[in-house]
């Protein structure tokens, strides 16, 4: 489904005639009676930074593994630029990897590590010099390149790793995890950097996180992983304001779930009654449903509004009591208590100095949401 | 400091071992510190100090067979140093020619031992963790037997009509038997065979620690298993190259029992020579200085095994 514009430029998923660079066909591995990826099909197209988001084992490495060859898929095909890798040795394939460890040389030099897969190559060596000193200014690491890894900082030796990855301009670079070990400050420059390296190299990208902010920050599209899975595949806004499903609606970003009961089913709209609410949700899209069907509705806490006044023209209002407030410098967040016991979350962006103090514990307070704010997601 | 009560009260021995070692001001590190420096002193410096004291003193028919080198006389204690029994050694080519011998036989064993250890301690650390166990028993399980009885064993198999020149004749691939026994060859095998797990015990255990990503990224940067083996696995594994070759060059120079039970009338190795003027010459004066120069011998071998293991020790951590 797209909800935007198809561009075949910068949207090659959308345009039918787009070739994808990386295809994964119904790829299942197993370990022994274990199912760590279970029947994933995915297109990677050329150009694209491809995130692939998921919870801590469940699987993005696995995944990643077999597309650089150092496991063997138990069912399914991988191709890669029209090859099929099926049978080709790590060192034979045209792609590179960033490993969640780096896995740098321990007994080489910064410089050293960099070139060894040019050497590999059996590139000349003034050519091997020139390239090796170009990815080291690039990733400026100018005054470290006769340093030994364990002379390194994590930051420092991340991108050791990358431009090792990176200079032999591989089709596509996988990485596993690659802003893992940083800080989050660092982490969010690097983001950038590593950005703004891919569109200058036009590498294809498939990097694995388990960071829903940097797959948001960084990717083209995500596909989001559980138990071996992709449960859904789209870019970043599709996949935070349409999630398939409970699940990624709960995995990216906050979210509240309203569950209910369909009561009225019509082309362009849904109302859903749910004990949670004591009111009807309106949700403004069709849903393919019927009428008595158990659903559940997703709203983000941003997309709520809270007032001590009732508030007219919301399609969806309900009452409550302030129950906790986090001061988070530009929105407030606030748990709001309703009749029912539920616990609403409502961010509130603090656009002036005094705007947070207004709402405070224990107030009786409205929230309301709009008809398209909501979405049906399926259990 | 003050958890050693409850461990003295717990254990009697400890109790008893530990007030001592209170008395003399030893508690805690002090404690972990103090009992290899001085096993080390007991069965190693004082030892050394005597083996130094008797190579320079004079040789004579007496009970022992040796000089003091320092005597009371009218109140004065006067040294008379012999170093004539080093003299003796670099005047006589003899002692040279079995000092360049044994370096020579030990290093081609210690290559031998590393050719043959290497693959089987890559082997090892490569299999399943049963199976690994296993094979470690299987290269520890010779030292159960007593090593001469072992050596004995060899001979049975490297005599004229030992084991393997009769199955080679049965099987008509020779018509007289092959003369092994009593050979440098005999010694080589002897000597390898005897410290082939000194080779494969500290490669092992270099090896087992061997990241297996550094061979997936060789991989991935597109070395052939040839190519990551010469660039990634041989030299992060040279601190436990370096160890096992000094485990087995190190006793080797000095191996004494395998030259004098498998090697020939010319094999000549200077632990046979030490034992010679020891037993036979009972000249402990000169075995002394034999055994002291061969100490200095080894002193740069020791150096670099010192240095692997801090090597290994800092990588461990
Ligand atoms: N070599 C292996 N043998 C057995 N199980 C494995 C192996 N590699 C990974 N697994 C299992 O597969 C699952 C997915 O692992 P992985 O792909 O590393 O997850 P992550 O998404 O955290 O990268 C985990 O449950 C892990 O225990
Ligand atoms: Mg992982």
């Amino acid at each position: 489904m797209s909800h935007e514009n198809a561009t075949p430029d910068t949207q090659p998923w959308n345009d039918p005639k787009a070739v994808p660079f990386l295809q994964v066909k119904n790829v299942t591995k197993k370990f022994g009676t274990f199912t760590a990826v279970s029947d994933v099909s995915l297109d990677v197209y050329k150009g694209e930074i491809f995130c692939l988001l998921g919870g801590s084992g469940c699987g993005k490495s696995t995944l990643l593994r077999m597309l650089s060859g150092f496991e063997d898929v138990t069912s399914g095909q991988i191709i890669i630029d029209g090859q099929d890798q099926a049978g080709v040795a790590p060192y034979a394939r045209q792609t590179n990897m960033m490993f969640q460890s780096y896995a740098l040389f321990p007994h080489m030099t910064v410089e050293k590590n960099i070139a060894y897969g040019l050497k590999r190559d059996g590139l000349p060596r003034d050519e091997v010099a020139v390239r090796v000193s170009e990815m080291i200014s690039l990733v400026q690491l100018d005054k470290f390149a006769n340093r030994k890894p364990h002379q390194l900082s994590g930051g420092q030796q991340q991108r050791v790793a990358l431009a090792r990855s990176l200079v032999k301009k591989p089709k596509l670079l996988m990485l596993d995890e690659p802003l893992g070990a940083l800080d989050k400050k660092l982490r969010e420059e690097t983001q950038f950097e590593l950005m703004e390296i891919q569109e200058n190299l036009g590498v294809t990208f498939v990097v694995v996180t388990h960071d829903q902010e940097e797959a948001m920050t960084l990717s083209s599209r995500i596909g989001v992983m559980t138990d071996g899975q992709i449960v859904q595949t789209g870019t970043p806004h599709e996949i935070y304001e349409y999630p398939a499903n409970r699940f990624v609606a709960d995995f990216i970003g906050s979210v509240n779930i309203f569950e209910g009961r369909i009561v009225e089913d019509e082309v362009d709209y849904v109302v859903v009654q749910s004990r949670e609410t004591n009111t009807d949700i309106f949700v403004a899209h069709g849903v393919s449903g019927t009428v008595g069907q158990k659903v559940a509705i997703a709203v983000r806490p941003e997309k709520m509004t809270i007032s001590k006044d009732p508030l007219p023209d919301m399609r969806n209002v309900i009452k409550g009591t302030i129950a906790e407030v986090a001061y988070m410098g530009n929105r407030s967040v606030y748990q709001v208590q309703l009749e029912s016991g539920k616990r609403v979350r409502v961010a509130h962006p603090n656009r002036t100095r005094r705007g947070a103090h207004t709402l405070t514990w224990e107030d009786e307070v409205y929230v309301g949401w709009a008809g398209q704010a909501g979405v049906v997601v399926s259990q | 400091m003050n958890r050693a009560p409850d461990i003295e009260s717990k254990l009697p021995a400890g109790q008893f071992i530990g007030r001592i070692l209170n008395r003399f001001g030893f508690r805690g590190r002090g404690l972990v510190i103090a009992i290899p420096t001085l096993w080390l002193l007991v069965f190693f410096l004082i030892p050394f100090l005597v083996v130094a004291k008797i190579s320079l003193s004079e040789a004579a028919i007496a009970r022992p067979p040796y000089l003091p080198i320092w005597e009371w006389s009218d109140g004065f204690l006067s040294f008379s140093f012999n170093f004539g029994n080093y003299m003796f050694l670099f005047e006589d080519p003899l002692y040279l020619s079995a000092y360049m011998e044994s370096v020579k036989i030990a290093g081609v064993a210690t290559i031998i031992a590393l050719l043959l250890g290497y693959p089987m301690a890559y082997l090892i650390a490569r299999s399943a963790p049963n199976t690994r166990n296993l094979l470690l028993m299987l290269v520890i399980l010779p030292f159960w037997t007593s090593f001469l009885l072992r050596v004995y064993a060899w001979i049975g198999f490297l005599k004229s009509n030992g084991i393997i020149n009769n199955f080679l004749m049965s099987m008509g691939v020779i018509d007289e038997p092959f003369v092994m026994l009593q050979t440098d060859f005999a010694v080589y095998v002897g000597i390898v065979y005897t410290y082939l797990p000194f080779m494969i015990l500290p490669l092992y255990a270099n090896l087992v620690k061997l990241d297996p990503s550094y061979l997936e990224a060789a991989s991935d940067l597109g070395a052939r298993p040839i190519v990551s083996f010469f660039t990634v696995t041989l030299p992060l594994s040279m601190s436990g190259i370096i160890a096992g070759c000094m485990l087995v060059f190190i006793p080797a120079v000095g191996e004494f029992v395998v030259p004098a039970l498998l090697g020939g009338p010319d094999t000549l190795m200077i632990g046979s020579i030490l034992w010679n003027e020891f037993f036979s010459n009972r000249d402990w004066p000169i075995a002394s200085a034999v055994a002291i120069v061969m100490l200095f011998v080894l002193v740069v071998p020791i150096m670099l095994l010192r240095r692997a293991q801090a090597a290994e020790q800092e990588a461990a951590s």
